[in-house]
């Protein structure tokens, strides 16, 4: 499936700020299930520096810097991107039990010579991050899914379809700094909430869990035309199955992705991923809005 | 813990008056640095001991008051956080050294620099191919689950050369005298400067006893510390800019900072001091931007840049590490070096040392098992009780678990800490410390001793300074030497061998002297400070000058109870309220008893937490001229702390020690502002500094002339009134010399308002302010006058227009000088602006920096 994406992030200042640094991850990644045809960076005022990269965990992250006064600063990324549908895993990954993926993660070096990138990378994900920590309170949270011998797949469908069952979608309870204790506690949250929920679970079992950010095709009610910039960021979890790789879970939606999600970056957490990120000097008081658009392309 | 019988085989001492050598009581069991483990001096000691014993206990302790003295007038300080009383603890310094014979010295010598190339292969590892990983060399937790792994640094760490610039290691000693490494120092280690500070301090009080010695000299390691910082510039090689990243005034080691700028020459900076543009980083200066080539940061990794690392550090500059990846800056050490922190990777040394180098650790370090891995752990869960348990992130200075101190209970809990994450714990070995004889309260005493070692990286390895910084612990039993809980320190004494010791400092031969000298790059914050410095002088000064001709006139008043003498009193304490913003009570002129009186007057000077008292003037004066510590001179520094050391408000109980104090105070800031004037060159550092000065005495002299004399007093007051003024601003002697006449006003104004030749004048302010100002660097190529520029002709020639004649025209009827407050007024306000405009044209850097990104992610559900 094609998809145009155009997300747009406009501040605000009271005051002019003389120099803006930016980091963005706002290109669409590549890897096999996605494609990124094209993707336009358009700042305004424009940016004096301009500098792309790749981070650690593979994303595209561009760096720019605007460098002349300014109250305004608007930052479109227009991408086209193709999506291919998820294949279903085969019978041998299905069946893995949790407790047998844990080991592989924990003795790879018995296995193999020397660790891949991969499992090197998986391994990074199986411990703590700053806004994704372990906590007893998670692990017996996360234990009813957790029963011996299970396979995993199952136990992370059954953990993605608890936390879609038991917990509410409230965009007015978080915000980025809201710790998961509390998103626990109340049992609200949006999306990275529940992602980053899901990922902590899983790491308290020994396993290794990441963070997704991209964008969710919506669907427009029969009848209804369709909002353009009604769409907004989205974010979901994806966890490592040996011999199969990573497979992506949307606990906001209780969906395993097929070709409607697309992906932006992924890392340990949202911290590691943030779409766009600044430092403004000056400024005074700032607001921000946000606005993205997810068009299929036929 | 037991003694053991001091059978000490000490030299021929005298009978009274020693240091106790024949009393020294070491430790059963436990290794002394003096005796060796057999309780025999060792020969390199004795002759050292001999010596002293010789010059005998009182002198060694007025020697040890003379280091004292010497510290802190240099201003040697250690910040103790959470201290809000003083800024600054003094540093300790104990008279006797720790002496390291050159035999030992070599071993850890060889040792130190073997650690540090080892150190520096896996920091380069760690952020570029990760094989180490890969090859199961270091279980990749270990380095994920350290807070030091920052992977936005990965790939910034060139794999060629050195990387590793700057290292420490803290040694101790085990019972049979074996050393260990007990920690490593990499991401911006300390205590180098201090080392050199306490040299400098023992070459003062035992000047003989260092030549004979023949002791290694500190200043080759600097000698080459500079040249590998001036190596390190990535562009501009011949003439790189190399500045000092410090976190500011309040960080514990900010006096090393400032003194290791200012002996290696460089810039002190901190964070919004640098701005990245272009992907370069400059530094603000009065003179605009400077590239910056080499940054010796203080400031800890994760702190360094708030766009890539911590958002919430308000320390570093937003986008360095950006140009550090564009090979656009150096960093000393690299942003990523805290990883080899890890207490955890000094269990895998050995193994690595062998992979790398082929070879056996020379120094090992304490023993130490890592709980990641299952054998470890059970190791470390079963032995708890001799173990002492760390987490791998290191949170609080002292975070040391001693297994033996916990309680069942509280071992039960550690267990299920470990276990639950064991990845972040390590157990050590109780590791044993050396004694070593510390002077203690007239004698010598065995303390538990700590040596922090040097290693700088060059052309061909790493040197290692010959010396360092030994610590050892206040009371008998303690453990921790840490300056933070009172620890005291000394000079480490590495013995010469048969070649020559280090030769001196000298100029570097390969590369040309540059005739050219760097223009001064003072950074805007510096100049914030400097200006500052001089507007706190004066108003110390004026105030002073004020509080001494109102004492005086009180013991008249006191003494006479003459009405004439109360109502100047009355007019002197209203002008002081003015000038300064007191707010002494004096509703009905002096209704107030006069113990009232002075009880308020004492609190309007003492009482640091009330705004314009003279104690909160000095303290912000202090803390302006601490803040630019690097730019003083030794003497004038020595004059700052003379006058901070000297002003004890507790014992101003009285008209008497208060005049003593004031007079004091007045002389301390007559020696500062002469020093400054003698020592600093006239650019633009000192414009600023003297045009703080200029701006507020005009701002105070205007503010005293408004508030005493634009009112008419009768005759008669008004004569006591020009002669308590004219004291007041030290013009007294001036005026009679000159006019030999009685106390008039007009005479007054035209020597303290409009006499641009009399330093005290408004208008030789003015006039000294105005070409301050057209001095100091602006943007070229502008022939109109800048706004400050215009504010200051306006006000010179509105002051060198007026005559007092014109200003005391008055009817007869008028309650006061209408004109003559006209002028001030305007004077003051015209004042007012310049000091806006100087500020906003030369101090910008206090427009902050924000975080701005997305406070909440919301977004539709499919």
């Amino acid at each position: 499936m094609n998809y145009r994406i155009t997300h747009s992030t406009a501040y605000h200042y009271s005051q002019a700020v003389g120099l803006c640094q930016n980091e963005a991850r706002l290109r669409p990644r590549e890897f096999w299930r996605q494609q990124c045809l094209s993707s336009e960076f358009q700042v305004t005022p424009a940016a004096t520096d301009f500098y792309e990269r790749t981070d650690y965990f593979g994303n595209q992250v561009t760096y720019f810097a605007v460098q002349k006064m300014h109250t305004q600063l608007v930052v479109t990324v227009t991408s086209d991107v193709a999506v291919y549908p998820r294949p279903e895993p085969d019978d041998n990954g299905q069946q893995t039990a949790w407790e047998h993926v844990r080991g592989q993660l924990q003795e790879g070096y018995a296995q193999t010579p020397q660790l891949s990138r991969e499992l090197l990378d998986a391994r990074y994900c199986v411990l703590d991050s700053p806004m994704a920590a372990n906590s007893p309170v998670l692990a017996e949270y996360a234990g009813l899914s957790f029963q011996p011998g299970r396979p995993l797949l199952e136990v992370v469908r059954d953990l993605m379809q608890r936390i879609y069952r038991d917990f509410t979608y409230d965009p007015c309870f978080t915000t980025i700094a809201t710790p998961l204790s509390e998103v626990m506690a109340h049992r609200r949250g949006v999306c990275q909430d529940f992602a980053h929920l899901a990922i902590a679970c899983l790491r308290s079992f020994g396993l290794a869990a990441r963070y997704v950010s991209g964008y969710v095709e919506t669907a427009p009610q029969a009848g209804v035309p369709r909002l353009v910039g009604a769409d907004a960021s989205h974010a979901w979890f994806s966890v490592y199955i040996p011999g199969i790789g990573w497979v992506d879970f949307d606990p906001t939606n209780n969906k395993l992705p097929f070709d409607q999600h697309i992906t932006l970056a992924w890392g340990r957490d949202f911290a590691d991923v943030t779409p766009l990120k600044g430092i403004a000097f000056g400024g005074g008081q700032h607001s921000l809005s946000v606005s993205v658009d997810v068009m299929r392309l036929t | 813990m037991t003694t053991a019988n001091a059978s000490v085989t000490a030299p021929e001492t005298q009978a009274t008056g020693g240091i106790g050598v024949q009393h020294y009581a070491t430790r059963l069991g436990s290794y002394d640095e003096m005796l060796a483990s057999e309780q025999k001096m060792l020969p390199y000691w004795a002759q050292f001991i001999k010596t002293l014993e010789e010059m005998g206990s009182e002198a060694l302790d007025s020697r040890r008051h003379e280091a004292q003295r010497l510290l802190r007038e240099n201003g040697v300080t250690y910040n103790v956080y959470g201290d809000g009383q003083k800024l600054a603890r003094p540093w300790r310094l104990d008279p006797i050294p720790l002496l390291i014979s050159n035999e030992e010295w070599t071993v850890i010598e060889a040792g130190l620099k073997q650690r540090a190339k080892l150190l520096d292969l896996i920091l380069k590892d760690i952020y570029g191919k990760q094989a180490l990983l890969k090859k199961g060399l270091l279980p990749c937790e270990l380095v994920f689950a350290h807070q030091g792994f920052l992977h936005a640094c990965m790939g910034t760490i060139p794999r060629r050369g050195k990387q590793l610039s700057v290292y420490a290691a803290n040694l101790v000693r085990g019972a049979k005298g074996q050393l260990w490494v007990l920690n490593d120092r990499t991401q911006a280690p300390s205590g180098s400067g201090y080392a050199l500070e306490n040299r400098a301090v023992m070459m003062r009080i035992l000047p003989d006893i260092l030549r004979e010695t023949r002791v290694n000299r500190l200043s080759g390691f600097f000698n080459i510390f500079s040249q590998r910082l001036a190596s390190m510039a990535l562009h501009n090689k011949d003439n790189p800019r190399v500045v000092v990243l410090t976190p500011g005034p309040y960080n514990e080691t900010y006096f090393e900072h400032a003194y290791l700028a200012s002996y290696l020459g460089y810039t002190l900076v901190q964070g919004d001091d640098l701005a990245v543009r272009d992907g370069y980083v400059w530094l603000k200066s009065l003179a605009g931007l400077q590239p910056v080539d080499v940054i010796l940061r203080r400031v800890d990794d994760d702190f360094c840049d708030p766009l890539s690392l911590r958002n919430d550090s308000r320390l570093g500059v937003p986008g360095l590490l950006e140009a550090v990846r564009r090979g656009n800056v150096a960093v000393v050490n690299p942003l990523g070096s805290s990883l080899l922190e890890n207490p955890a990777l000094l269990a895998f040394l050995p193994s690595l040392a062998q992979h790398f180098l082929g070879k056996d650790l020379i120094l090992p370090s304490v023993a130490t098992w890592w709980c990641g891995q299952k054998r470890e752990r059970d190791f470390v869960l079963a032995n708890l009780d001799k173990l002492i348990i760390k987490h791998i992130n290191r949170r609080q200075a002292n975070d040391l678990i001693f297994g033996n101190e916990l309680s069942s209970a509280e071992k039960d809990r550690l267990r299920a800490a470990i276990l639950a994450k064991p990845h972040w714990y390590v157990g050590q070995e109780q590791f044993s410390f050396s004694t070593i004889p510390a002077f203690i309260d007239h004698h010598i005493e065995p303390r538990n001793a700590v040596l922090r070692a040097f290693v700088v990286a060059d052309d061909d390895g790493y040197q290692v300074m010959p010396g360092g910084l030994t610590r050892v612990p206040r009371d008998k039993e303690g453990v921790v030497v840490s300056n933070q809980v009172g620890g005291i320190s000394k000079d480490t004494w590495v013995l010469a061998g048969k070649t020559e010791p280090t030769p001196p400092r000298t100029t570097r031969l390969n590369r040309p002297l540059i005739l050219n000298p760097i223009p001064e790059a003072l950074t805007s914050r510096a100049a914030d400070h400097l200006f500052w410095v001089g507007r706190y002088v004066e108003r110390i000064d004026c105030t002073a000058r004020l509080l001494r001709t109102i004492l005086a006139k009180y013991r008249t008043s006191q003494e006479y109870k003459d009405d004439l003498d109360d109502h100047c009193l009355a007019v002197l304490l209203q002008a002081f309220n003015h000038v300064t913003g007191s707010r002494l009570a004096l509703a009905n002129g002096l209704s107030a008893s006069p113990q009232n009186l002075l009880a308020d007057l004492l609190v309007s000077v003492k009482d640091a937490k009330k705004t314009g008292s003279l104690s909160a003037n000095i303290q912000a004066w202090n803390y302006a001229a601490f803040s630019v510590r690097d730019l003083w001179s030794q003497d004038t520094w020595r004059s700052v702390d003379s006058i901070q050391h000297r002003w004890q408000p507790r014992a101003m109980t009285g008209i008497e020690p208060l005049q003593t104090s004031l007079d004091e105070l007045i002389t301390g800031i007559v020696a500062f502002t002469g020093l400054i004037n003698e020592s600093m060159t006239r650019e633009a550092g000192w414009l600023l500094l003297d045009s703080g000065r200029r701006l507020e005495r005009a701002l105070l002299l205007v503010a005293l002339l408004r508030s005493s004399l634009q009112v008419k007093h009768g005759q008669a007051l008004l004569q006591q009134v020009v002669e308590a003024v004219l004291v007041a601003t030290d013009s007294f002697s001036v005026y009679q010399r000159r006019y030999r006449a009685v106390m008039q006003l007009p005479l007054l104004l035209e020597l303290l308002l409009f006499d641009p030749s009399h330093p005290r004048s408004v208008a030789y302010q003015l006039q000294h302010l105005s070409g301050h100002i057209a001095g100091l660097p602006r943007e070229t190529g502008k022939s109109r006058l800048s706004v400050e520029e215009r504010l200051i002709l306006k006000a010179y020639t509105d002051v060198r227009l007026g005559s007092a004649d014109e200003v005391l025209a008055t009817n007869e009827e008028a309650w006061g000088y209408d004109k003559l407050g006209w002028l001030l007024d305007s004077t003051r306000q015209l004042l007012w602006q310049i000091a806006n405009e100087v500020a906003q044209a030369y101090f910008n850097h206090a427009q902050t920096a924000q975080v701005v990104s997305i406070k909440t992610l919301a977004e539709d559900e499919l």
